[in-house]
């Protein structure tokens, strides 16, 4: 019973299997996410890094263009500094952003980060340092044609590494700016002496001649950590709920399981109980049964010797008075005579009960045999031998056909023998005899009944009717041994049936009963 | 010869009167008990000696008899190849129907129930005598 209720848990082994997908679909998806995420944190960094130098070279660029040149030609000016003067050093906004950018890389370097690459890319450049390369070029052109354009993006792999790239239009060339950049001839002297050749001479108002190209490292040092860490992490938060839960649920499991055997158990235990009781009373049933048997037995021996030994003593009393009668009649008198008739009446009469009392105990011991007995048949037969019995009488018989009942035929032939039989003793001295045999309906239940229009009895004495040795008439008027009516009863009892009577004196008497 | 095993005194003085008042006049031998039946038949005990060639024309047997009963006796008549052929008559008061069934399954040749009252017992003496005495021919003598 305990490996049948254990065998409908899922055996162990499945269940991990299970949870192991579960774990390896939530890690990879979480790793999925961390990696977008992971990304998009790097590339924001990256931004925000380029950014920042890129305001700062932009500030430095408007601190040089707005505060030192007016200062400057204010000073020129004013013949503090000669005509002749240029150093880009302290002039070129762009000189002093690209090496104040390689001063920054410089400390970048020295702190132990990655340096920022920095270019101004011109077409046209003054300075061959700043010569745009291909792409440079490429995409001054692309800025130039279409002016929406604010920028350009671009991750790029070098070497191993990934880079954030970004090029953006450096300042459109304005009327102020042609002082330098125009033509050579109105150049200040230091510029044209310190730059020969045409490179950042006759440039155009509202072109755009110079993008400034930045790469920034994507910080992919801590990426991988990201999502492995949070990946796992994911996967063994789901691995310990899943465990948690299942723990939990086989926990709930075992315990109804638990609950369920004990169940059984008792259920086991009262079925067991139940068996126990009834093979108790079986047994007492048996011992009963064989205590029945035994007292039948007894009885049965015993009515056997009664039979035996009453009648003996009858015959020989009977035997002696007839020798007596026979042998020394002569002697005799006539009163002598009849006391000695009375006698033998008397053996006759005690021969008579002793055989009616036998067939009573007889009749209460036997088995009852169950079958489908024709009553209204049987009747008939009856009726038909008491007529040939007494030839001369006239009596109607009135017998409802088609009455069956099931019972014992022979004992139900006893009971019809003694109650037909009595309605016809008793209708002896009817001039219009009738008896009937028929059925009456009675609270729901079928009685049948025997009814006579003879002698009939006092209702007072009823009870007293169905009493063995029990007569109500003398044995003058009605001859019999008062034992007819107590076998009839006892039959019936034996069918689980009733019986009572009804009846007036002179009226006649019905018998109603059922089987 | 008629042998009677009858043990009640009396039953055997009335049956003595009955076989006399119908004029059956064969010799009757009475046994008191089943032993002494079987002792007479099978020459042995009180009876040893006696002329075996001398048998019964009929047994009158009651069947409760004291020391062994009548049934029983029966069985050792029916057993024996020298009385086996005797008619046996059971006379007895019973009217149980397994006495009567028991009687003829050992292979009784009549059972008579003796009546209560003694005119019918000794038409039933008649008529036994009747047939069992004259109109039935003895079996042969068995030679052993
Ligand atoms: C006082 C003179 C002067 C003025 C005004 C001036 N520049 Fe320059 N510019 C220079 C010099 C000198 C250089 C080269 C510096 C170096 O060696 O990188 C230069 C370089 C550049 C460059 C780098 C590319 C190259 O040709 O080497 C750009 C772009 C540039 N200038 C744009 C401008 C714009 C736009 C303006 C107007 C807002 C302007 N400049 C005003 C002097 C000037």
């Amino acid at each position: 019973m305990g490996a049948e209720s254990r065998s409908s848990v899922s055996p162990p082994g499945r269940q991990y299997w299970k949870i192991a997908v579960v774990v390896l679909g939530v890690t990879i998806v979480a790793a999925t996410g961390l990696y977008h995420l992971a990304r998009l944190y790097v590339l924001n960094e990256a931004e925000r890094n380029i950014q920042a130098v890129l305001l700062t070279h932009k500030g430095l660029h408007r601190y040089i263009q707005e505060v030192m040149h007016p200062v400057f030609y204010k000073l020129r000016a004013e013949g503090l500094v000669a005509d002749t003067f240029y150093a880009p050093e302290i002039f070129s906004s762009t000189f002093i952003v690209r090496n104040q950018h390689k001063a920054y890389n410089e400390e970048r370097k020295a702190a132990g980060l990655e340096e920022i690459y920095y270019k101004m890319a011109a077409r046209n450049p003054r300075n061959p340092v700043n010569k745009a390369d291909a792409l440079e070029e490429k995409l001054i052109r692309m800025f130039n044609e279409n002016k929406e354009i604010k920028d350009y993006r671009e991750i790029v792999r070098i070497g191993d590494k990934d880079y954030l790239f970004v090029a953006l239009p450096f300042l459109v060339n304005q009327q102020r700016c042609m002082k330098c950049h125009g033509n050579r001839e109105d150049a200040p002297l230091g510029l044209q002496a310190l730059y020969p050749g045409l490179g950042g001479f006759n440039e155009k108002a509202g072109e755009i001649r110079a993008i400034e190209s930045i790469r920034a490292p994507l910080e992919q040092q801590y990426f991988l950590l990201y999502i492995v860490f949070g990946s796992s992490f994911a996967g063994l938060l789901v691995l310990a709920g899943l465990l948690f839960f299942n723990g939990r649920l086989r926990g709930m499991v075992r315990t109804r399981t638990h609950e369920l055997e004990q169940e059984v158990v008792e259920r086991r235990r009262a079925e067991e109980e139940v068996r126990q009781v009834n093979e108790e009373l079986e047994n007492r049933v048996e011992e009963r049964t064989a205590q029945i048997a035994a007292a039948n037995k007894e009885l049965d021996a015993f009515a056997y010797s009664v039979s035996h030994d009453l009648r003996a003593p009858l015959r020989g009393i009977d035997g002696f008075s007839l020798a007596l009668l026979e042998d020394y009649g002569e002697q005799l008198d006539e009163t002598a005579k009849g006391y000695l008739g009375r006698v033998r009446a008397g053996c006759l009469r005690m021969g008579e009960l002793i055989d009616d009392m036998l067939q009573l105990s007889r009749l209460s011991r036997g088995e009852i045999r169950q079958q489908e007995v024709d009553l209204s048949g049987m009747a008939g037969e009856i009726a038909e031998e008491l007529r040939r019995g007494a030839p001369e009488r006239r009596v109607a018989f009135e017998i409802t056909p088609g009455i069956r009942v099931f019972g014992d035929a022979i004992l139900l032939r006893a009971v019809l023998d003694n109650l037909l039989g009595n309605a016809w003793k008793f209708t002896a001295k009817i001039e219009e005899a009738r008896i009937t045999f028929g059925r009456k309906e009675e609270g729901g239940k079928d009685l049948l009944f025997v009814r006579d229009n003879g002698a009939g009895f006092d209702m007072a004495y009823a009870d007293k009717l169905f009493g063995a040795f029990q007569r109500l008439h003398s044995l003058q008027e009605f001859a019999g041994t008062g034992i007819g009516l107590a076998t009839v009863q006892r039959i019936i009892h034996r069918h689980g049936g009733t019986i009572r009577a009804e009846g007036e004196v002179g009226q006649g008497a019905t018998f109603y009963f059922s089987v | 010869m008629i042998l009677l095993v009858e043990d009640n005194p009396d039953d055997e003085a009335l049956t003595l009167r009955a076989l006399k008042k119908n004029n059956i006049l064969n010799e009757v031998v009475v046994a008191r008990d089943g032993v002494e039946a079987l002792d007479f038949l099978f020459g042995t005990g009180a009876h040893a000696g006696r002329d075996l060639a001398l048998m019964p024309e009929v047994i009158l047997l009651d069947i409760n008899l004291p020391r062994i009963n009548g049934l029983e006796v029966l069985e050792k008549i029916r057993a024996n190849e020298r009385t086996k052929l005797l008619p046996v008559v059971i006379l007895t008061t019973s009217n149980e129907e397994r006495d009567k069934l028991k009687s003829y399954t050992l292979g009784a040749n009549s059972f008579i129930r003796k009546p209560v009252d003694f005119l019918q017992f000794s038409e039933a003496i008649r008529q036994l005598g009747l047939y069992w005495l004259v109109l039935n021919q003895s079996p042969p003598l068995v030679k052993v």
